[in-house]
């Protein structure tokens, strides 16, 4: 379980994060909508303690994530797409991170198995495309088999067969008890692969509840999120 | 300890970490066979080889942190590689501690090997006029591995600041190679002579001609402590700052 309670986040005088406020479930893929800006990345980046909030707190399973014994088996994140360097192959990349939370390499290559980037794991990362990317970053997350994973605009960038691949894969480990929280900026992608939708717009919460309740009376989940946003889909 | 592993395992396949040990062991070794041809040999014959050297520790030093913040557009498939770090490791402490540790232990190891390729190449190019490794010598070359290790730890502690490897890397390497802007300095202040590596060079020279005598373990002290305080104060900001 992931809480989030009254968040708030300043920089300068700009207020980023305005008292966030929801949980993402065992079980159920939780989607996080908003627009570009509108504090997605900053609320996933201070559940994982990257940056700090100004009050307010995110708590994995009701403690902060960075007093967590084991985090890579707590949860398992993919934020800023591979969170691989470019020099490195993809092997040597999950071997580092292995090594972190004392993993061997067996499980290195079982993950590569599993995100469907073997052929390439001994390339290094400059050579992957987005795709192979986000994969990759979706094997590290996986190392450990974490109870949650948590996602930073999956798929964005991606061809229809990789967004496919990771709404199918989603809705699998959503099936065998993890709890999944997704950020997106893109609807329509993502109607079929939530069970619950959390809508930010400019550091604020405006929706929250299962996919059914925050549609209503819509037409669908795109036409909610246009109307919650304020944005007629003009651009 | 898991954390250290992992820095360990992030170094070894880090190719420029690759680059930075051939730049150490082949700037020496070029340095000493072109000064066996030219220059008559002092008590400084090899060590002033290894002082160029440590260019290679310098890289080292500094692509052990810059590595971490590198980015490509936004087609590429490579990544913040902090987000990574911190997600498996979230102590901040911990990691600039592995880190720290990490950058010692491949620097030491990179100096046994460049040490001894030079002072190889002495005994080979000058015969019986290359520098007797008596004891002294030995010390000297002991003085020189800390020299390398704390060059690198100070490149290191300077990357953390700026999350960038370009401004420290042509800076410190100027410094240390054809802009020694720190050593001409004694030249007119006598303060200079206690700025970090020109206090450090006090552990393996002694044909230094500079303006303070400064006894070898007062200058590896005073290096020491420079390397501290810019440790501690790259730890606070690298814990306090949003990553």
């Amino acid at each position: 379980m992931l809480t989030f309670d009254q968040l708030t986040k300043q920089r300068g005088s700009r207020t980023i994060l305005d008292g966030i406020t929801f949980q993402a479930r065992p079980g159920r893929v939780t989607g996080f909508l908003g627009p570009n800006g509108a504090g997605k990345s900053s609320t996933l980046r201070i559940l994982l303690g990257l940056d700090r909030a100004t009050s307010g707190t995110a708590l994995v399973d009701g403690q902060p994530f960075a007093s967590l014994r084991d985090p890579l088996r707590k949860v398992g994140a993919v934020l800023d797409g591979s969170g691989a360097h470019r020099s490195r192959t993809g092997r040597a990349h999950l071997r580092w991170v292995a090594r972190s939370a004392g993993i061997g390499n067996a499980r290195v290559e079982e993950v590569l198995g599993t995100v469907g980037i073997l052929d390439a794991a001994g390339k290094k990362v400059s050579t992957y495309s987005l795709g192979m990317g986000r994969r990759l970053g979706l094997a590290a997350a996986l190392l450990a088999d974490p109870e949650a994973l948590v996602l930073d605009e999956p798929v964005n960038g991606l061809d229809p067969e990789g967004i496919r691949w990771i709404r199918l894969f989603l809705r699998e480990q959503a099936s065998s008890g993890r709890t999944v929280l997704l950020s997106s900026h893109l609807m329509g992608e993502l109607a079929e692969t939530v069970d619950d939708v959390v809508v930010i717009r400019q550091g604020r919460i405006v929706a929250d509840g299962t996919l059914a309740e925050v549609t209503g009376s819509h037409r669908n989940l795109e036409d909610a999120f246009f109307s919650l946003t304020g944005d007629r889909g003009a651009r | 300890m898991r954390a250290l592993r992992a820095e360990l395992s992030k170094l070894v396949s880090l190719p420029a970490s690759w680059l930075a040990a051939a730049v150490g062991v082949v700037v020496s070794a070029a340095v000493t066979v072109l000064s066996a041809g030219s220059s008559t040999p002092g008590p400084d014959t090899g060590f002033s080889s290894l002082a160029l050297g440590v260019a290679g520790a310098i890289v080292i030093g500094v692509v052990a942190m810059s590595s971490e913040y590198a980015v490509e557009g936004e087609e590429s498939a490579g990544g913040r590689q902090i987000t990574t770090t911190l997600t498996a490791v979230p102590s901040r402490l911990r990691v600039l501690l592995a880190k720290a540790l990490a950058v010692a232990m491949a620097t030491a190891a990179l100096a046994v090997v460049a040490i001894a390729v030079t002072f190889g190449l002495t005994a080979l190019l000058l015969g019986d006029r290359a520098p007797v490794l008596d004891a002294d010598a030995i010390v000297r070359m002991g003085g020189m591995a800390l020299y390398w290790v704390l060059v690198a730890l100070l490149a290191f502690a300077l990357t953390v600041l700026t999350r960038n490897g370009v401004v420290p890397m042509a800076v410190l390497i100027a410094n240390f190679s054809a802009v020694p802007v720190t050593f001409l300095l004694t030249r007119v202040a006598d303060l200079a002579n206690w700025l970090p590596d020109v206090a450090g060079m006090r552990m393996w020279s002694r044909g230094l001609d500079t303006s303070v005598e400064i006894a070898p373990v007062l200058g590896g002290a005073v290096m020491a402590a420079w390397v501290a305080v810019l440790l501690v104060i790259a730890s606070v900001t690298f814990t306090r700052r949003d990553a």
